[in-house]
């Protein structure tokens, strides 16, 4: 009997944490899918990376601990990227100060002066960070441009985007901010309500 | 036969080709090939993305004159004279050619392309008379007049070495095919006022066709340094055997070389040089060698009539700039547009020299629905995805 009990108590703790630690996925399963994010079957830490920003300042992951982060790699070259960079800086302005970071990796080849005149021409204002040798780029295993990954403010992957975004969409803003206190219970989307 | 052949291949290629569902989805991922990556006037050039077609067509104009020997020009009116004394009845003046190409590529692969381009040409050739002719026709010359459908070229690019599949600084690639005699041999006479002469065949450079299969080998290097893109293409097409009519072309190789800047996403300039060596046709057709076509007379032991029937003058070294830019007006649609000049040439025997070329391409970029930019890149597994 006593055994009985204690099996239902541990079947009730793992149930409780499996939907605790996937809540953001279930709670958010429509956002997820209109705006194109793949969750992650199993959450992974994102590889951690240090870099130059464009003004010469070593930025790593590590910096934005307890930040949400959408981590975008971009090139100069890549005409979709110029398409969504403008919405992405909207979102800053409009995320900016709460909890929130867009980190923007350049991949292109040593063409630094470019990828300035480029965040000048567009008032980019988040950290945009130079990948010449491709490195933080492999181990993200880019294969397209733009790319952008979810990053919790614990560190972990929480979503994969392949291709161009309105990124301040209101979705997009409320995927964000459903990040931002990952380790609690997660409010519940309004979506689940329908 | 053959040509019937080669159509009803063709024909299944292009089928299979098609077969798989299109799709006008862009979901906006861009890729090293967005907005071509190399001159599209260069074969191997213009690979589509995996899974996506590319469909080009392009319109080229060239004139070729005045008459040159080796590396010296000399006059049309220098070579008019009597036959029998070295000279000949009919000089070229000129030489207009107009070609419209239309091309079709498939990527099977990140590494295997197949292409498949055909054209349709008219060419106009002013030609120049001597004395006796002036006086017999009543003319000082005419416009020599052929058109159709050329050979058609089916080629496979395979990328042997890349150090980046996204964006690659350094590949290397092997191109092979072949061209198959979807064009004609057999082009007269129709407009000549010299009586006789209508319905005798036209010089080798007024067909359309080799008359030949074929084969192309080559390879291609290329090379970014960002903003810079640099290349260059080795190709060979052999003329390894006689067409129906007894004679064939001479051995073609093609090397270019080529610098590309990105100015702006949808705007590259570039140029290229570009270097062709062709030798001589290997004899007279069998209406020249038999029928005495092209020969005063009509006897095949009697001079040429004019340097156009005489085997021995086509080919020779040739050296070209070329210069142009390439637009990406709107996503998937590719615009070039290229200026060729001679720097360089020397001829093997009286013909008429290159004097400049112009082509405009167009290019339509066409995904399926397995393309990348229609789905997307996949998720990595190896991060949790």
């Amino acid at each position: 009997m006593k055994s009985s009990a204690l099996t239902l108590k541990i079947t009730l703790l793992a149930t409780a944490f499996l939907a605790l630690t996937t809540s953001l996925v279930w709670a958010h399963p429509q956002a997820f899918e209109q705006m194109g994010v793949v969750a992650p079957k199993t959450v992974k830490p994102a590889p951690d990376f240090a870099l130059t920003d464009i003004h010469g300042k070593p930025v790593s992951l590590g910096d934005f601990r307890g930040k949400t982060v959408l981590l975008n790699f971009w090139a100069t070259w890549c005409g979709a990227c110029k398409e969504e960079l403008p919405s992405m800086e909207r979102l800053y302005q409009s995320l900016k100060g709460k909890g929130f970071e867009i980190v923007a990796i350049s991949i292109d080849r040593g063409n630094q002066d470019r990828v300035k005149k480029y965040a000048r021409e567009y008032n980019l204002s988040f950290p945009i960070l130079l990948d010449p040798d491709q490195k933080i780029r492999k181990n993200y295993y880019i294969m397209g441009l733009p790319t952008s990954y979810l990053i919790d403010p614990q560190g972990q992957l929480r979503g994969f985007v392949s291709g161009a975004r309105t990124w301040d969409h209101p979705l997009s803003k409320e995927i964000m901010m459903s990040f931002k206190n990952s380790s609690a219970v997660v409010k519940k989307s309004r979506f689940d309500n329908d | 036969m053959i040509r019937k052949t080669a159509g009803f291949g063709l024909s299944l290629i292009l089928a299979t080709l098609l077969f798989p569902v299109l799709t006008w989805a862009y979901v906006g991922l861009c890729c090293a090939h967005c907005g071509g990556n190399m001159p599209l006037n260069i074969p191997g050039g213009g690979i589509p993305e995996t899974h996506e077609f590319r469909f080009k067509v392009s319109q080229s104009y060239m004139e070729m004159g005045s008459m040159r020997d080796t590396t010296d020009d000399i006059s049309t009116s220098s070579l008019l004279g009597n036959p029998a004394t070295g000279k000949f009845a009919a000089v070229p003046d000129e030489m207009r050619m107009y070609m419209t190409m239309f091309g079709a590529a498939y990527s099977f692969t990140d590494d295997f392309a197949l292409m498949i381009m055909g054209n349709y040409v008219r060419n106009e050739m002013d030609m120049k008379f001597n004395t006796l002719l002036t006086n017999n026709s009543g003319r000082d010359g005419f416009t020599m007049f052929s058109d159709g459908f050329g050979d058609t070229k089916l080629l496979g690019k395979l990328r042997m070495y890349k150090d980046d599949n996204l964006a690659p600084k350094m590949q290397f690639s092997a191109i092979f095919g072949m061209s198959l005699p979807t064009g004609e041999t057999d082009k007269e006479f129709t407009e000549n006022p010299v009586a006789g002469q209508n319905g005798t065949i036209l010089p080798f450079r007024m067909q359309t066709s080799s008359g030949t299969v074929d084969p192309i080998m080559g390879f291609t290097f290329q090379m970014i340094r960002d903003p810079w893109w640099m290349g260059a293409n080795i190709m060979y097409e052999g003329h390894w055997y006689d067409n129906a009519r007894g004679y064939h072309q001479g051995q073609e190789l093609w090397i270019d070389g080529y610098i590309m800047r990105q100015v702006h996403q949808r705007l590259v300039l570039q140029a290229q040089l570009n270097y062709k060596h062709e030798g001589r046709y290997s004899d007279e057709p069998y209406e020249g060698r038999v029928k005495g076509h092209g020969h005063t007379m009509f006897n095949p032991n009697n001079p040429f009539t004019s340097p156009l029937f005489d085997p021995e003058n086509y080919g020779g070294e040739k050296l070209s700039l070329s210069f142009g830019f390439q637009v990406q007006p709107f996503n998937m649609h590719v615009i070039e547009v290229l200026a060729t000049l001679p720097i360089y040439q020397n001829l093997n025997g009286p013909q008429l020299r290159d004097s400049f070329r112009i082509m405009a391409s167009y290019y339509l970029e066409l995904p399926t629905k397995r393309s990348r930019r229609y789905v997307g890149t996949k998720a990595p597994k190896e991060l949790g995805f």
